[in-house]
């Protein structure tokens, strides 16, 4: 059965990552170590290898895997919106894998660690790749269960607490949003719950009960929002931060997160349709969740002083960009928020991994003790500031095209509706990005400017001091590689974002 | 030059970028040009000692590019862009020095950068909203018919937004903050450009907003001219009670800047009056390139002074310039530029300046007796003989701030110092020529001045020559010598009687009156976060976390609850329907009887054997249990239905 390699990047991870488990070594040695590494390496690669010959040869394919009762199958699709985030994934995972085999050298455990995070590779392309509703459900459920171990990895109280906190969050809301297919699948005009573009509800049925079905998918929104990190539901996040690096940096900011998202705008424009809820009251709950995210999460960004949690309040900023987008209800909202989900992720990696660097190689993890460090590890700074700098939207960086394309949608659903939160959504992202800078940059300024200095300038002083501190030095190539791709691709799609947004566009249109 | 060149990159950073090369930027380009050659050149003796030199230079001519790009853009998007760049290298140079009030000051210059850009995004958004556009040329037609439209607030909003942004970096009142504190501790070539051409890009913008969108629009250009006059008075007023040599030129800059605005509110103003702007439009203009001069010239003698002395306190440099001819020319170029004295080029623009004011009262009187008066204190013409009068004082303020410096660096004794070489031949080469610049625009006005203006004014939307102007004629010399002889009575009667105090120079600036730690900072670094943080904070801490705890602890009595139902249930049915069954307890006595040779085999198997019967019993109970609670369960059930049925019988 040749279609049968559209389930590929979903079963390889999870079997692979299985067999890993199962597989047991003789002894936790070097040579064991490299095998472990050239097998997660491979596997990964030749899964992001399949992904990508995918996307190029097979878009539109589908597969239905099986039949689960009456309507109900497990069915993967491969259509422009999944490909985006499985090419993204695609692209982020077998980096992020070299990066942790740097970060994960002096741990214990690595088998069960690679395991997982193989694992949840598999998930999450389950979830980009799900053709309808059903599919989509079961691996966003997979998808908890996969990455729990994950963050319980420390094995310290913290990281308990933490991760009972993700699983009580993550299944709770999955309850909600199952409420939802639940509505869908019985308005729905097909009889099973397809993704199709402007959604699948029956109109007449759809507007008999509108306000019901206008509740349920606020209840869904949110529930699917959890793992979004929708405010007030965004709890597990910042507590996550415990896990190692690299699960905070591709879980916790691109993958697990993305995937709330991703599900959000799925649900959206391919369940409900875009029309069904342009102009009601549940978007405008939906916008107004979303802003007050944006606001809550930089605000909170800015009194945090540990690195990682900022970056992770930060996060939780950001995915309502994205939410905010979904929420526009327009094709330029999808193609914004899309914009958002791609470049974002790019943005996160990047400074989370930049953290995890320095974490690793001098163990500071308080944003105060970065002082004077940026000329030190010259090359993790260096990616930390473009990430910065594009986070916080400047130009020449990805973040301000997402930013831009988001504002421009944002005014031209203002006009449409004539409503005012869109235009106050504006004023929420500037006033989010205002905070940005104060988050990201005072982190760059400390690194670069110490405050410690004062009064040097002198050459002397300077010298005295670099005897009494440590010297650091930048990671090896495992991690610096990584970091230099991403930086590049946020300057690269901060300079030509035209082939990505055209793409984008053409996916807004078709499902708007 | 007759015809603008364009230059289009379409798609690079989204919407493609724009450029232009007209009279006034061609101009523009060849000032930042001149600028950044000499203070190149003059950084290599400024820089020769410092260690990081690689980055200053990096972010010396990054920051060209850039400034370069803002002048030549030809859509807001392209001005943005460049201008962001512009913003983050530039604030490099005010960190440089990495002391203590650099730091400082840089937070303040990157805080003022970033809120201007992030306000000025807003304004940008708005405006494509409303004209669908942000190329220049096309905006104006788009916003000429927007205004007379029902959507004008939305246009004065957006107009207002772009204005906070570039007034910003252009140091307009009330956002001049940076300015006297970032240009002091930048190396002094740097703050030179700073002054003298980073604060135009801002000036740039606010001329595209003011005669590209608003051209003819009466509120708009009085909006300008007041804040112009406003911003010209204080920022001289800064200047004048400021002891330390750069941050008396960065004040002066302020002050100058002032001028420059009053110059284009003028302008937007006399349009709207139906009257010829030239004046206005060519004196903003030249104000601009002469106040590029002058900070330039001065920026540099400053950088004289601290490469050889370290100090810019004028009671520690006092007398510094003594037997030095070649710096006291220098300075005294950019003095008297600076303060209008005739001819030297700061003189003409000045004029042009002050006629356009002058212009403007007799145009609302010749409007008054045609009986079409203008209403409010715009049509006051007692308002612009006032106008006029802060004008002359501010000039005369310059004057005096300009007289105190030269005074003390040339003429007052201090410390003896080395009269050996006190900057390289090079350097002093550049600064000479670009201060002998100002002498020879300023004598020949005809000759580069009114050249200059031609070719820039089509860019403020004008065109065809303008009349020749007298510069030297009976009437303008006497502005000019009103202005002089203001500055002369203050210094004589402000400065040397009250401002210095047994033979020193003191400052009398009360020290609290600093809008930046008295408004902005409190505002900004308190009030902001502090208060969002902490409604933030409390929800985080309060809310959620209590919401968080109630579900749980509502969910745990209901799960209990439903545990000790079910339990109940249980223990009724053993009380009940399935009374406990003895259990068989003959085990433990059979055991120590039966012993023998296949005793453990026996023992063993007797215990499976009761192991299966006691499964089998408990198979067997709890099957009938299980069927029990389906009863129950049937029960409720149909009862429920029932009552359903009821329900509907009876309500329908």
């Amino acid at each position: 059965m040749g279609g049968m390699i559209m389930a590929v990047p979903v079963l390889l991870p999870l079997a692979g990552g299985a067999g890993m488990l199962a597989l047991h070594f003789q002894s936790e040695e070097k040579r064991d170590d490299r095998l472990l590494e050239f097998l997660t390496e491979g596997l990964v690669f030749v899964n992001s290898l399949v992904i990508f010959w995918l996307l190029k040869n097979r878009m539109g394919a589908s597969l239905v895997l099986f039949r689960l009762f009456g309507n109900l199958t497990v069915r993967f699709k491969l259509d422009p919106m999944g490909g985006i985030f499985a090419g993204l994934i695609a692209f982020l995972w077998p980096l992020a894998v070299l990066y942790s085999f740097e970060y994960m050298k002096h741990e214990n455990r690595k088998r069960m660690f690679f395991a997982y995070y193989v694992m949840t590779y598999g998930v999450t392309a389950g979830i980009a790749l799900a053709g309808n509703l059903v599919t989509m459900y079961l691996c966003y459920e997979m998808l908890t269960l996969v990455t729990f171990p994950l963050v319980l990895f420390p094995m310290t109280k913290e990281a308990k607490r933490a991760s009972r906190r993700y699983l009580y969050y993550s299944i709770g809301g999955a309850a909600f949003a199952f409420i939802g297919l639940v509505f869908v699948l019985s308005y729905s005009v097909t009889g099973n719950t397809e993704f199709i573009p402007g959604g699948i509800l029956i109109p007449e049925a759809a507007n008999a009960h509108r306000n019901l079905l206008l509740f349920v998918y606020v209840l869904a929104f949110f529930g699917f929002g959890v793992k979004a990190a929708l405010f007030p539901l965004h709890g597990w996040l910042p507590k996550a931060a415990v896990a190692p690096t690299p699960v905070t940096a591709l879980l916790h900011a691109v993958a697990v997160v993305k995937s709330g998202a991703f599900a959000i705008l799925r649900f959206t424009y391919f369940s409900y349709g875009a029309w069904f809820l342009q102009g009601t009251w549940a978007q405008w709950a939906v916008m107004t969740g979303a802003l007050l995210t944006i606001g809550y999460g930089s605000t909170m960004a800015v009194r945090e002083i540990h690195w990682k949690r900022r970056l992770a309040y930060s996060t939780i900023s950001n995915l309502s960009y994205i939410l905010f987008g979904a929420a526009l209800m327009s094709p330029l909202g999808l193609a914004a928020a899309l914009c958002h989900l791609v470049i974002h992720a790019f943005m996160k990696i990047c400074s989370f991994f930049c953290a995890g660097s320095v974490m690793h190689q001098t163990g500071k993890t308080q944003v105060y003790e970065l002082d004077g460090l940026g000329r030190k590890l010259p090359v993790v700074f260096g990616c930390f500031t473009i990430a910065s700098l594009s986070l916080m939207g400047i130009p020449l960086f990805g973040g301000f095209i997402s930013k831009w394309n988001l504002a421009e949608a944002a005014f031209s659903c203002g006009s449409s509706t004539g409503a005012w939160l869109p235009y106050a959504g504006v004023g929420v992202i500037l006033y989010s990005a205002l905070m940005t800078g104060i988050y990201m940059l005072s982190v760059a300024v400390r690194a670069y400017f110490p405050v410690l200095a004062a009064g040097a300038g002198a050459k002397q002083e300077t010298d005295s001091k670099k005897t009494t501190q440590e010297e650091y030095r930048d990671p090896g190539w495992m991690m610096l590689v990584p970091l230099v791709i991403f930086a590049a691709v946020i300057l690269l799609l901060g300079i030509r974002p035209g082939p990505l947004m055209e793409l984008l566009t053409g996916i807004g249109g078709e499902a708007g | 030059m007759k015809e603008a060149i364009g230059l289009t990159i379409p798609k690079v950073c989204g919407m493609g970028l724009h450029f232009e090369l007209d009279g006034f930027r061609l101009i523009y380009l060849a000032v930042a040009v001149l600028m950044w050659s000499v203070s190149g050149v003059f950084s290599l003796e400024y820089m020769a000692h410092y260690k990081k030199k690689g980055q200053y230079y990096l972010f010396f001519w990054a920051t060209f590019f850039a400034t370069a790009g803002v002048f030549l853009s030809a859509d807001f998007y392209t001005t943005f862009i460049f201008f962001e760049i512009m913003s983050f290298t530039s604030y490099v140079w005010v960190a440089f020095d990495e002391k203590k009030e650099s730091l400082r000051a840089a937070q303040t210059y990157l805080a003022v950068a970033v809120i201007g850009g992030m306000v000025m995004l807003m304004g940008m958004f708005l405006l494509y909203d409303l004209c669908g556009t942000l190329r220049f040329d096309e905006l104006k037609t788009a916003a000429g018919e927007i205004l007379s439209g029902s959507k004008r607030v939305r246009l004065y909003a957006a107009g207002g937004l772009l204005l906070f942004g570039f007034g910003a970096k252009a140091g307009c009142f009330p956002l001049h903050i940076w300015l006297p504190k970032a240009h002091p501790v930048a190396p002094a070539p740097a703050s030179a450009l700073l002054s003298g051409i980073l604060t135009k890009t801002g000036i740039f913008g606010i001329i595209v907003v003011s005669f590209g969108l608003f051209g003819a629009d009466r509120a708009w250009g009085f909006f300008i001219a007041c804040l112009g006059l406003i911003t010209m008075f204080l920022g001289a007023l800064l200047a004048l009670f400021s002891v330390n040599l750069k941050r008396t030129l960065a004040c002066s800059s302020v002050s100058q800047i002032g001028f420059i605005l009053t110059g284009i509110g003028m302008g937007c103003l006399l349009q709207a009056a139906g009257e010829d702007n030239s004046l206005a439009v060519r004196g903003a203009f030249l104000h601009m390139v002469n106040h590029s001069l002058f900070k330039l010239v001065l920026f540099l003698c400053a950088a004289a002074v601290y490469m050889n002395l370290h100090e810019l306190e004028l009671n520690k440099i006092r007398g510094f310039g003594r037997k030095k001819p070649a710096l006291m020319f220098c300075f005294l170029m950019g003095a008297f530029g600076i303060s209008g004295m005739p001819l030297w080029s700061g003189y003409i623009s000045k004029t042009l300046l002050h006629e356009s004011i002058v212009e403007y009262a007799q145009a609302i009187q010749g409007l008054k007796m045609a009986g079409t008066a203008i209403p409010g204190i715009l049509g006051n013409p007692v308002f612009w003989h006032g106008a006029e009068w802060v004008f002359l004082i501010s000039g005369g303020m310059t004057a005096a701030y300009m007289l105190k410096l030269f005074i003390a660096l040339f003429v007052e004794r201090g410390l003896d110092y080395q009269n050996g070489a006190y900057m390289k031949m090079t350097s002093g080469a550049v600064l000479t020529a670009a201060a002998a610049v100002i002498l020879l625009f300023g004598m020949t006005p005809h000759r580069f001045m009114d050249r200059m203006a031609d070719m820039a004014q089509e860019f403020f939307g004008k065109t065809g020559h303008a009349h020749i102007i007298h510069y030297f004629s009976a009437g303008n010399l006497k502005g000019g010598a009103i202005s002089l002889g203001i500055g002369a009575v203050l210094y004589v009667f402000f400065v040397r009687r009250w401002m210095m105090k047994e033979g020193q120079y003191v400052d009398r600036w009360p020290s609290w009156l600093d809008l930046e730690n008295l408004l902005y900072r409190p505002v900004l670094q308190v009030a902001l976060p502090g208060i969002c943080g902490a409604v933030c904070g409390f929800v985080d801490r309060y809310l959620v976390s209590s919401l968080v705890t109630v579900f749980l602890t509502v969910s745990a009595v209901l799960c209990r609850g439903m545990d000790q139902m079910a339990d109940g249930i249980i223990r009724a049915a053993r009380f009940s329907t399935h009374s406990q069954i003895p259990r068989a307890g003959g085990m433990k006595e059979k055991r120590g009887k039966r012993t023998g040779a296949l005793g453990k085999w026996n023992v063993s198997l007797a215990r499976t054997k009761e192991r299966i019967q006691r499964n089998g019993r408990m198979v067997e109970e709890s099957f009938s249990f299980g069927l029990m609670l389906f009863a129950i369960g049937l029960c409720l059930t149909l009862g429920y239905l029932l009552l359903v049925f009821w329900m509907q019988a009876k309500y329908t």
